[in-house]
């Protein structure tokens, strides 16, 4: 198989993944509709799915845990999460993330 | 507008056109975020060795920057087709979740309606959407006003996404990693998660979920994403079951 041929099978194949995943429930809501309390417990899949996008890149370097707070994307990331707590302003709190994360990269 | 309301008309067009609006409004904020993964997913792409063509024709169709950036390491070594195919379910599984959340929303739509509808969710999208209408009653679900403004929220989604995706295509190979471009996503996306932990079962869970996040950080196939999903929702609901109890204990 060329490598081009290879690529393009498997960009079909992750279109339909996408499509398979993102639907799966608007296409069999009916056959298994989901208990309201189950429904509920949705309510909290976005805060968990997205705080377990961001910790691992913050707390961890090569699959390993760091935990010391002069690593530049952990103490970036602590005062990200304060100044979003005070300012509720994306734009501040980018601002300064990126400031002290550059800064500490470069010291 | 308000007239033919009056006299029963519902006033679909600009309801229509006023939702959507709405929803490109409501996921403004977000654009950023969604703009720069877009970017470092287009730069990916290009590292990896992919043609211009076939990282075009990918972000075009596969449309799904985590899948993505699991799938192309693979890519790049030759893994088997059904390797590359099963790693992008896994890290998609939070979307069958999500699924399941906007269901509710979307019964009255045709087949081929939901799954377009179902295609172009995104995490932010799907956020958004449900923190905000999670708690209309059941009968109220489907709306135009919420159909609409969920895909106002999309349309901006995909733009941002494609047009920032496209840009990393096309300077992929003049981009430096040294600038922090994955970094200023993270933050971003800190920016976009601290306002959702609104209540103390939501610290909770997500506290749990970064938690189990970072010790399955090792694991393949970012199977610590999906079992930090799980666990950090069942730890916010014991949560909040834990504060009913002591609530009811102490009147």
């Amino acid at each position: 198989m060329s490598h081009s041929l290879y690529a393009w099978l498997a960009i079909v194949g992750l279109t339909a993944v996408t499509v398979i995943t993102r639907s799966a429930f608007l296409v069999l809501g009916e056959r298994f509709p989901l208990p309201e309390r189950v429904q509920h417990a949705l309510r909290y899949a976005p805060a968990c799915a997205l705080s377990a996008l961001i910790a691992p890149e913050v707390l961890t370097a090569g699959g390993a845990l760091v935990l010391d707070p002069a690593s530049p994307k952990l103490a970036a990331g602590l005062v990200a999460v304060a100044v979003m707590v005070i300012s509720r302003s994306m734009i501040v709190t980018m601002a300064v993330g990126m400031g002290i994360f550059t800064l500490l990269r470069l010291l | 507008m308000k007239r033919s309301a009056l006299f029963g008309h519902e006033p679909a067009a600009s309801v229509r056109r006023e939702s959507f609006a709405d929803g490109l409004r409501a996921v403004a904020p977000a654009l950023f975020a969604t703009g720069t993964w877009g970017l470092v997913t287009g730069v990916a792409m290009i590292k990896v060795g992919l043609s211009t063509a076939e990282a075009l024709g990918m972000t075009l169709l596969v449309f799904a920057g985590s899948a993505q950036l699991a799938a192309l390491p693979l890519i790049a070594a030759g893994a088997p087709l059904w390797v590359v195919w099963l790693a992008a379910t896994v890290v998609n599984l939070r979307f069958v979740i999500f699924s399941a959340g906007l269901a509710p929303f979307f019964k009255r739509f045709s087949l081929a309606r939901r799954l377009a509808l179902g295609y172009v969710t995104s995490d932010i999208g799907f956020a958004l959407f449900l923190s905000r209408f999670a708690g209309t009653p059941p009968e109220e679900r489907g709306s135009t006003h919420q159909v609409w403004l969920f895909l106002g929220m999309a349309a901006g989604n995909w733009l941002a996404w494609q047009t920032m995706s496209i840009l990393g295509i096309l300077l992929g190979h003049a981009v430096p990693g040294e600038w922090g471009l994955d970094y200023a996503a993270i933050l971003a996306l800190i920016a976009l998660t601290v306002p959702m932990i609104n209540s103390r079962p939501a610290l909770a869970g997500a506290l749990a979920a970064a938690a189990v996040a970072v010790l399955g950080a090792g694991l393949p196939l970012r199977l610590g994403l999906v079992a930090a999903v799980v666990v950090g929702i069942a730890v916010a609901m014991g949560t909040e079951l834990a504060l009913e109890r002591l609530g009811r204990a102490a009147r």
